[in-house]
């Protein structure tokens, strides 16, 4: 057993009845004051824990040294816990019964699968307060992290031992609120190693939303195919001739039903290699005003080196909004190109639009894929910090 | 959730009302001269050029 003396830095050894020095102290007095003082007492789970120690722990990773702190937590009847904290990410810990299997790189504990996160060895550097075993400064072990957050499994391995502890990740502010500490606890700083996303929380019940409004959506166009009329009320073949015949078509009257809908005008042609312009004018036969639109063909094909190719189409299409119902006439003024064309016009009446069904499924698709996106961002940020970052820096390789 | 009811109303809207994105131009009265003769319309698209194509 090792205590280290808070006011002198001195380590000892509590099984000893004179209580040897192992270690004095050899940086600056009263330099060390842990954010959680030695004494405090906090609630966890329901059980009231009191800090006997406190350790900074050091690793090299890049060549940049990290650090992380270690509170020895005691409770009389629930035994030791640590809880740890590195970049403002805090983690209560156990040690484990038993031995965790080794699996796939990772390990397996209680039936969870831990994925290996990394490996490191970490030196201590500040040791304050009492320890069931003997640690001083400059104590080097090997530690390595596996996770499957919130859960955090460590197997640390010293010169005479391996020992296993299991923990979960922690919000810092309830660490704070568990010992009544003043102010506000040290601010996170990127992805824990265990941190749970936010996001794959929030998955689920958007998937299930996202899920029943889809059918709802479906139903909805279901029922809009079953009750639109979907009727041709004209269809007809024209002859265009710029140097005899009329440029312009005027249709027979057709009579439109129903509510309010849309018009369905589509434009079939002969072109081939060249253009044309229709001005289509649908004008009410009896008082009342008309609805203009106006829409270009062009269909161009030819072979090249790469074998035969096509631009264009030589049919078009357009659908006239909310067009009340009553008797019109359809004019048709082209534009072509070529001075010869045929071309048909068929009008069709309240048709339903598939387009409609697969822009509502994309809308309702985008909270889905937003928070993918934002979770794998969460797990691209953790697996950085890793052993196994999703994207290797090529910072500083040989560019030969 | 209230994004998804908006999208299914809206599709629903959309489909009973016969709303389409398409531009389309309006004209409020079309003269009875015009419409006894409706040959003689011209539309307010005439006389564009269409420089599309090749």
């Amino acid at each position: 057993v090792t205590v280290v003396c808070s006011a002198c830095g001195a380590t000892l050894d509590a099984q000893d009845p004179d209580l040897a020095l192992i270690a004095a102290w050899e940086g600056k007095r009263g330099t060390i004051q842990p954010p959680i003082p030695l004494g405090a007492r906090g609630r966890f789970k329901g059980a009231s824990f009191e800090v006997v120690g406190y350790l900074v722990r050091e690793y090299e990773a890049d060549g940049q040294p990290y650090f992380w702190t270690e509170y020895l937590l005691f409770n009389p009847h629930k035994g030791f816990r640590w809880l740890t904290e590195g970049s403002g990410h805090w983690v209560l810990a156990h040690a484990v019964r038993g031995r965790p299997e080794a699996a796939d790189g990772g390990a397996v504990y209680l039936g969870t699968r831990y994925r290996h996160y990394q490996t490191m060895m970490a030196r201590v550097r500040v040791v304050l307060g009492e320890f069931p075993w003997r640690v001083r400064v400059g104590e080097q072990t090997v530690v390595s992290d596996f996770v499957a957050p919130p859960a955090i499994l460590s197997r640390e391995q010293g010169e005479q031992e391996v020992t296993w502890s299991v923990g979960e990740h922690l919000d810092g502010r309830l660490v704070w609120e568990a010992f009544g500490l003043p102010g506000a606890p040290p601010e996170r700083q990127g992805v824990g190693p265990a941190q749970p996303s936010p996001w794959w929380r929030e998955l689920g019940p958007t998937a299930t939303a996202f899920g029943a409004l889809a059918v709802a959506a479906a139903l909805l166009h279901l029922l809009a195919l079953a009750l639109c009329q979907n009727r041709t009320v004209l269809e007809r073949w024209f002859e265009y001739d710029r140097r005899g015949g009329p440029t312009s078509m005027v249709t027979e009257p057709f009579e439109l039903t129903g509510r309010p809908s849309n018009v369905k005008v589509e434009i079939f042609t002969d072109l081939a290699n060249n253009w044309a312009y229709f001005n289509l004018a649908l004008v009410r036969e009896h008082g009342g005003g008309a609805i203009e639109v106006g829409r270009e063909v062009s269909y161009y094909r030819g072979r090249d080196s790469d074998g035969p190719w096509t631009e264009g189409a030589p049919a078009d299409e357009v659908y006239v909004p909310r067009v009340p119902a009553g008797h019109y006439r359809l004019i048709v003024m082209p534009e072509p190109s070529t001075p010869r064309m045929r071309y048909a016009i068929r009008i069709r009446r309240d048709v339903p639009r598939h387009a409609y069904l697969w822009g509502a499924l994309g809308l309702l698709a985008v909270p889905v894929v937003a928070i993918v996106a934002l979770g794998a961002r969460f797990e691209w940020k953790r697996w950085q910090e890793s052993d196994h970052p999703w994207v290797t820096s090529t910072d500083g390789e040989d560019d030969d | 959730v209230a994004l998804g009811a908006f999208t299914v109303g809206a599709l629903g809207w959309a489909h009973w009302s016969g709303w389409s994105p398409e531009p389309v131009t309006e004209v409020k009265e079309v003269p009875r001269s015009i419409r006894e003769n409706p040959g003689s319309y011209r539309s307010s698209y005439g006389g564009r050029t269409f420089m599309g194509g090749k």
